[in-house]
């Protein structure tokens, strides 16, 4: 048998990642809350304590928890490697991680430095579980395709993030002497276009081409983004730390091009699919590339016409464009492709020849999809007017946004519950034919 | 092998998850002693995930810049 070096070991249990999947979204309907309670003050400044809470819990909470589900996920089916202990693994990343997600915002919000310590175990402990099994399998991959080589870039922009969030939290809890301004710019960017960019790189590759039937990427571009962007990542992040901002700037810019570009060639790829009735999770998809397309632009302006630097909106709408915009409208999208088709595909695992199961359209239909890509536009242009009119516009968008976290999570929600009410109606079919 | 014991499904160029829908719609009515040919662009790891739990026997080929894979019955 040919089987190109991959390992066909199974997949991990369905309930691995759906742990990570099932909590996310109640991390948007929490960051709704918090805006709605504190009101205009969240987008006074991106260095407000309220403002950070914000951010992570949207980054840590939402993002990095689906991210890490996805992972686990993904590595045995792309990559061909398995996670030992796949379920006591995956508890041990999600529990602190979700804690941690909780704990962080609060730290942040009493301004006791106490919490930081609790926050900072929490999310280094789960964090290290993650980046500990995870690096390990991707080195131990069989294959170094352009995923795998995106991935260990992303994996590396994830340590760094972390072990720089940590300084800060270090910082924060026992006024440590840092360079402060400094390091939560190198831990931002690391953050954003490290870990998240080249993530979401590394599986647009495999998922776009098959989910949306669009041509492949250039072999080209699919061989060298990943290493480039995170080489000049490193190249800026040394430079700031040095302080040489005229080296920084060019180096920023083209970091702000190579993002454009990886948003342009998606967008484009896009538009050449072989189906004409788009896919329901399509529209995700555009909304992330343009938000992505026009972040990285208005960066790159920014860094070539200093007096838009000044601007006060600019850091603020870089932030909602490229984490809500990109970051939670891509993974908002992929999450209606991935828990559908795993459910499908462990019923029909379980069940084959055994009972009826459902078909993958049945699990969840298009148009609640479709529906929820309303909301979730609605929130970005919301939150994007409300950077301009907060006193007027925070507080409708913090409605948008709970109201498409919730519907989010109830539509995976109910995917659970159709697989659990299949698999039980399979399985007590299969008693009552045995006994 | 003759042809009549050799079923054919082809999932090259359908969309996901429909080659996985149709070749698993097909194993359901594979026969002792018939093979079932699956014709695809790409490595199908969810389905060689279910081929091994559920005992099947079969083989993988690359052919024509795709996949061929022979099934048999446990």
């Amino acid at each position: 048998m040919i089987t190109t070096g991959l390992s066909l070991e199974q997949a991990p249990p369905f309930d691995v990642p759906l742990r990570f999947f099932l909590t996310a979204p109640w991390f948007l309907v929490l960051a709704a809350l918090l805006l709605l309670w504190q009101g205009p003050a969240v987008f006074a400044s991106r260095w407000l304590p309220v403002t950070l809470a914000l951010t992570h819990l949207l980054t840590v909470g939402f993002m990095a928890q689906v991210m890490v589900g996805a992972l686990l996920q993904m590595l045995p089916v792309v990559v061909g490697v398995v996670v030992p202990r796949p379920r006591l693994t995956a508890a041990l990343i999600h529990v602190p991680l979700t804690l941690g997600a909780l704990v962080l915002p609060l730290a942040f919000l009493s301004g006791r430095p106490g919490w930081f310590h609790p926050a900072m175990g929490l999310l280094g402990f789960g964090f290290g579980v993650a980046l500990t099994a995870i690096l390990i399998a991707l080195w131990r991959a069989p294959v170094a395709n352009s995923t795998v080589v995106a991935l260990r870039c992303a994996l590396g922009a994830l340590l760094v993030t972390l072990g720089l969030g940590l300084a800060l939290g270090v910082y924060w809890c026992c006024g440590l002497g840092l360079p402060v301004i400094v390091l939560t710019h190198v831990h931002t960017a690391w953050g954003l276009l490290g870990w998240t960019v080249l993530l979401v790189v590394g599986v647009a590759y495999q998922v776009v081409p098959m989910l949306q039937m669009t041509p492949p990427y250039p072999g080209w571009f699919m061989r060298g983004f990943a290493p480039l962007m995170a080489a000049l990542l490193l190249a800026w992040s040394v430079l700031a730390l040095v302080g040489a901002e005229g080296m920084m700037k060019w180096v920023g810019a083209a970091l702000a091009v190579g993002i454009a570009s990886f948003a342009g060639v998606t967008g484009y790829l896009l538009t050449r699919r072989r189906r004409r009735i788009g896919d329901p999770t399509l529209g995700y998809w555009w909304i992330g590339m343009t938000s992505l397309l026009a972040g990285a632009l208005l960066w790159w302006a920014t860094l070539l016409i200093p007096a838009l630097a000044q601007q006060p909106h600019i850091e603020l709408l870089l932030g909602v464009l490229s984490i809500f915009g990109f970051a939670v409208a891509v993974i908002n999208g992929m999450l209606y492709k991935i828990v559908p088709f795993l459910a499908w595909f462990h019923l029909q695992a379980q069940l084959l020849g055994r009972a009826k199961t459902p078909h993958m359209k049945q699990l969840l239909p298009e148009k609640p999809i479709r529906q929820q890509w309303w909301s979730c536009l609605a929130t970005l242009l919301l939150l994007l007017a409300a950077v301009f009119h907060p006193a007027v516009l925070i507080y409708p968008a913090a409605l948008s946004l709970g109201v498409t976290g919730m519907w989010l999570g109830v539509n995976l929600l109910g995917v659970w519950r159709y697989y659990r009410r299949v698999l039980d109606a399979g399985m007590a079919t299969e008693s009552l034919a045995r006994s | 092998m003759s042809t009549a014991d050799m079923m054919t499904v082809d999932g090259r160029g359908l969309e996901h998850p429909e080659p996985l829908e149709r070749v698993l719609a097909a194993l359901e009515q594979l026969q002792p002693g018939q093979c079932l040919r699956f014709l695809i662009h790409r490595q199908p790891f969810p389905l060689y995930d279910i081929l091994n739990r559920h005992q099947y026997r079969y083989e993988t080929r690359a052919v024509d810049g795709g996949f061929e894979i022979l099934i048999a019955k446990p």
